[in-house]
């Protein structure tokens, strides 16, 4: 068994989360993980990078502790052009990211699991630019069904 | 660098504004109400709600493309939906709606959330619609949903990860939405909501996972819950003597409606047929009858209650949801109901208390049981012993599946896509969890042997013709006043039929298997034939020899030559 240390280390000794060297990509979600802050009034806020000749979303998972209004900071800082393909109810959100460029996106999710993400771009997706946003929590208790509480595995 | 040193990349947009779409259609659901609905088949040139009428008839009383001249029809439009990024269950998608046309513009469902609202006369898009929907929601078991339903200018659909949604009918926008199951709990949401009154009806999906069905009712305006309505019954309740007085089977029983009702405004009751009991296949954990899955619930549409209720499979042990159509007809002057199960039997029910009239086979193929003409049912194979393989006729996907038949008021026949396959069940048992698969065995469906038909019944059960088919049929069935029935085959032809003889009259390759639901309209007094195309679901329970066909995405439109 491995710690998450042991797993970090072993992915990038490996070559799996960079370009070009065991992959050709990087393997997806084997970046760094951050989590939303959250504002008084419930809207969450963050802030997705992509870092020069990475080709992937820094963090690779951002997680959101429950559903509802996400606005992110989106800044490009490679040396080539990349987009931005993001899920949010009722239309997905693009963002053109040209060179060294920084942008905004409003985004809502209303229920827990997780949403990808993506450059929708040559093969920025499958180099390594699709990145997974985590909503945390339960459905709302109106929502839930009558019953005793289940067993999780 | 500093940050002032980057450029204004500015605010993501709506993805939809980099198309040719005018993100606007024209204001005509605004006069589509209950009233209306409750007609629908004497407008039959739009195609209101979820069957065309709430007799579940499927019935069209169009004719200008008749038994005469369909062999001149032909495709005039095309609607393709593509792709961008992952989505939930990749491998399952399928296009399995039935459109809504009202005078002149199209609502069509599809999977992953989308809806979009297309020109009905030349199939130009003109705005969609896409729910954000996790990659990781439990999905029993595709990403699929069958279709919307449309009043007073909202278009209303459910969502894979269980939101119930109303949206701007002439743009898109959401006006309210409201969660409607748990998706921890591995509910999802697949069946297209039915207006009632000033109420949408619509039930859960999950069965699957052992979650514990229910009916919803949402106020049409503001969606305010109206009703929860369960499938299982809590201890003490009617019902609950079915299930084991100890433990809580009952709590993961099943028994969802995943298919839209049928509904008579004179007996003020919805007919909702149920699904399977969990874990499918292993009765040792849930003795007694298990109401009420595999059942027709006949529930008061203004208080949830269910008035009285028909079991077609007591203590399921094959995975013979009943959650199929009920179609409501008459036969001397008697309010009836029938209703074909994946059992294999055809149902013919009084309506108006649940007394039944008589049961039928409709499939060559049955040894899981016997059903008497009278209704005694007598269980002969099912997987009994732990770790014993057991084969049995039908399979867990049924004689048919959840696509519905059709009833022909001019013939009194009523046309049923059949499936003739079999399946070897292993009972394995497990433990409940909550969001784990509970089905209670190994399963594998036949790889060869089969067949299927399009057959043609009298009221009575009597079969009067059969299209043969050298696999399952697994597409919606849909018949017209033209003498003609339309079926889709999973190779991908789309086929027009004599109504009266079962003769074939019209055959297109779709270029990919039908699961869907055909429907007919007319726009300018000219009419169309449209068939939803897209391979896919629970495919390697359906049919797993074409389990690497083509998925496609595709909505076509047939019309006569003008």
């Amino acid at each position: 068994m491995t710690t998450a240390q042991d797993r970090s280390d072993l992915v990038s000794s490996l070559g799996l989360d960079a370009q070009n060297k065991a992959t050709i990509g990087a393997v997806l979600n084997t970046g760094s993980i951050g989590t939303a802050t959250e504002r008084a009034d419930g809207t969450m806020e963050a802030t997705i990078t992509i870092r020069e000749d990475t080709i992937a979303w820094d963090p690779a998972i951002l997680v959101m502790p429950h559903g509802g209004d996400l606005e992110l900071t989106v800044v490009n800082d490679d040396t080539n052009t990349h987009s931005a393909l993001f899920p949010s109810n009722g239309d997905k959100k693009f963002l053109w990211l040209l060179n060294h460029s920084k942008g905004r996106a409003r985004l809502n999710l209303d229920g827990p699991g997780y949403y990808w993400y993506s450059s929708p771009h040559g093969n920025d997706e499958g180099r390594g630019l699709t990145a997974a946003i985590v909503v945390q929590g339960e459905v709302p208790p109106e929502a839930r069904l009558d019953r005793p509480d289940q067993p999780r595995p | 660098m500093t940050a002032v040193d980057y450029a204004d990349a500015g605010e993501a947009i709506d993805f939809t504004s980099l198309t040719a779409m005018a993100n606007r259609a024209p204001d005509v659901t605004s006069s589509v109400n209950y009233e209306r609905i409750l007609n629908a088949r004497s407008e039959s040139h739009n195609w209101l709600t979820y069957y065309g009428a709430y007799d579940g008839q499927r019935y069209s009383l169009l004719d200008q493309i008749n038994s005469d001249n369909v062999g001149k029809m032909g495709p005039v439009w095309m609607f393709q939906a593509g792709a961008h990024g992952l989505i939930a269950g990749a491998g399952t998608y399928a296009f399995e709606a039935t459109p809504i046309v009202v005078d002149g513009m199209m609502y069509v469902t599809g999977w992953d959330g989308q809806l979009w609202a297309l020109d009905a006369k030349n199939g130009n898009l003109l705005w969609r619609y896409k729910h954000a929907v996790p990659f990781d929601v439990s999905l029993c078991c595709g990403n699929v949903n069958r279709g919307c339903a449309v009043a007073n200018g909202k278009v209303y659909m459910v969502t894979p990860n269980a939101h119930l949604l109303a949206l701007d009918a002439t743009d898109g926008k959401t006006v309210w939405s409201k969660t409607s199951g748990d998706v921890r709990a591995g509910e999802s949401a697949t069946m297209a909501p039915l207006v009632v009154k000033d109420t949408l009806i619509t039930g859960s999906s999950g069965g699957e996972f052992g979650s514990r069905g229910h009916l919803d009712c949402w106020d049409l305006e503001t969606g305010e819950h109206r009703w929860r309505s369960y499938t299982v019954p809590k201890p003490g309740e009617p019902g609950s003597e079915t299930w084991p007085a100890d433990g809580e089977a009952w709590a993961r029983g099943g028994a969802n409606p995943w298919i839209t009702g049928t509904y008579d405004p004179e007996t003020n009751l919805y007919y909702a047929g149920t699904g399977n009991p969990a874990p499918d296949f292993d009765g040792e954990v849930r003795e007694g009858d298990n109401l009420f899955t595999d059942s027709v619930v006949a529930v008061d549409v203004d208080s949830g209650e269910i008035r009285w209720h028909y079991q077609f499979t007591p203590h399921d042990l094959w995975d013979y949801d009943s959650v199929m159509e009920n179609i409501l007809f008459e036969r001397d002057g008697k309010k009836l109901l029938g209703h074909f199960d994946k059992n294999g039997y055809f149902f013919v029910l009084d309506r108006i208390n649940g007394e039944l009239q008589h049961v039928t086979p409709f499939v060559d193929r049955i040894d899981w049981g016997t059903i008497t003409r009278d209704g005694k049912v007598t269980p002969r194979r099912y997987p009994d012993k732990e770790g014993e393989p057991v084969h049995f006729f039908p399979g867990p996907a049924g004689a048919k599946e959840w696509t519905h038949a059709a009833y022909n008021q001019q013939t009194e026949m009523f046309y049923v896509p059949v499936a003739d396959l079999g399946a070897t069940a292993t009972r394995r048992r497990r433990e409940f969890k909550e969001g784990q698969p509970y089905w209670g065995a190994a399963v594998a469906v036949d790889l060869d042997d089969m067949a299927g038909s399009i057959s043609a019944f009298d009221t009575h059960g009597e079969e009067k013709w059969r299209w043969r088919n050298d696999y399952p049929m697994a597409s919606s069935v849909c018949t017209t006043a033209g003498n003609l029935v339309f079926a889709g085959a999973p190779t991908g032809e789309f086929l027009g039929l004599d109504a009266r003889t079962g003769e074939e009259l019209f055959r297109f390759q779709c270029g990919s298997g039908h699961h869907g639901s055909p429907m007919t309209y007319s726009v300018d007094g000219k009419q169309y034939v449209a068939v939803p195309v897209g391979w896919g679901g629970w495919l390697e329970g359906i049919i797993p020899g074409l389990l690497s066909a083509g998925h496609g995405d595709a909505l076509i439109a047939f019309a006569l030559p003008d």
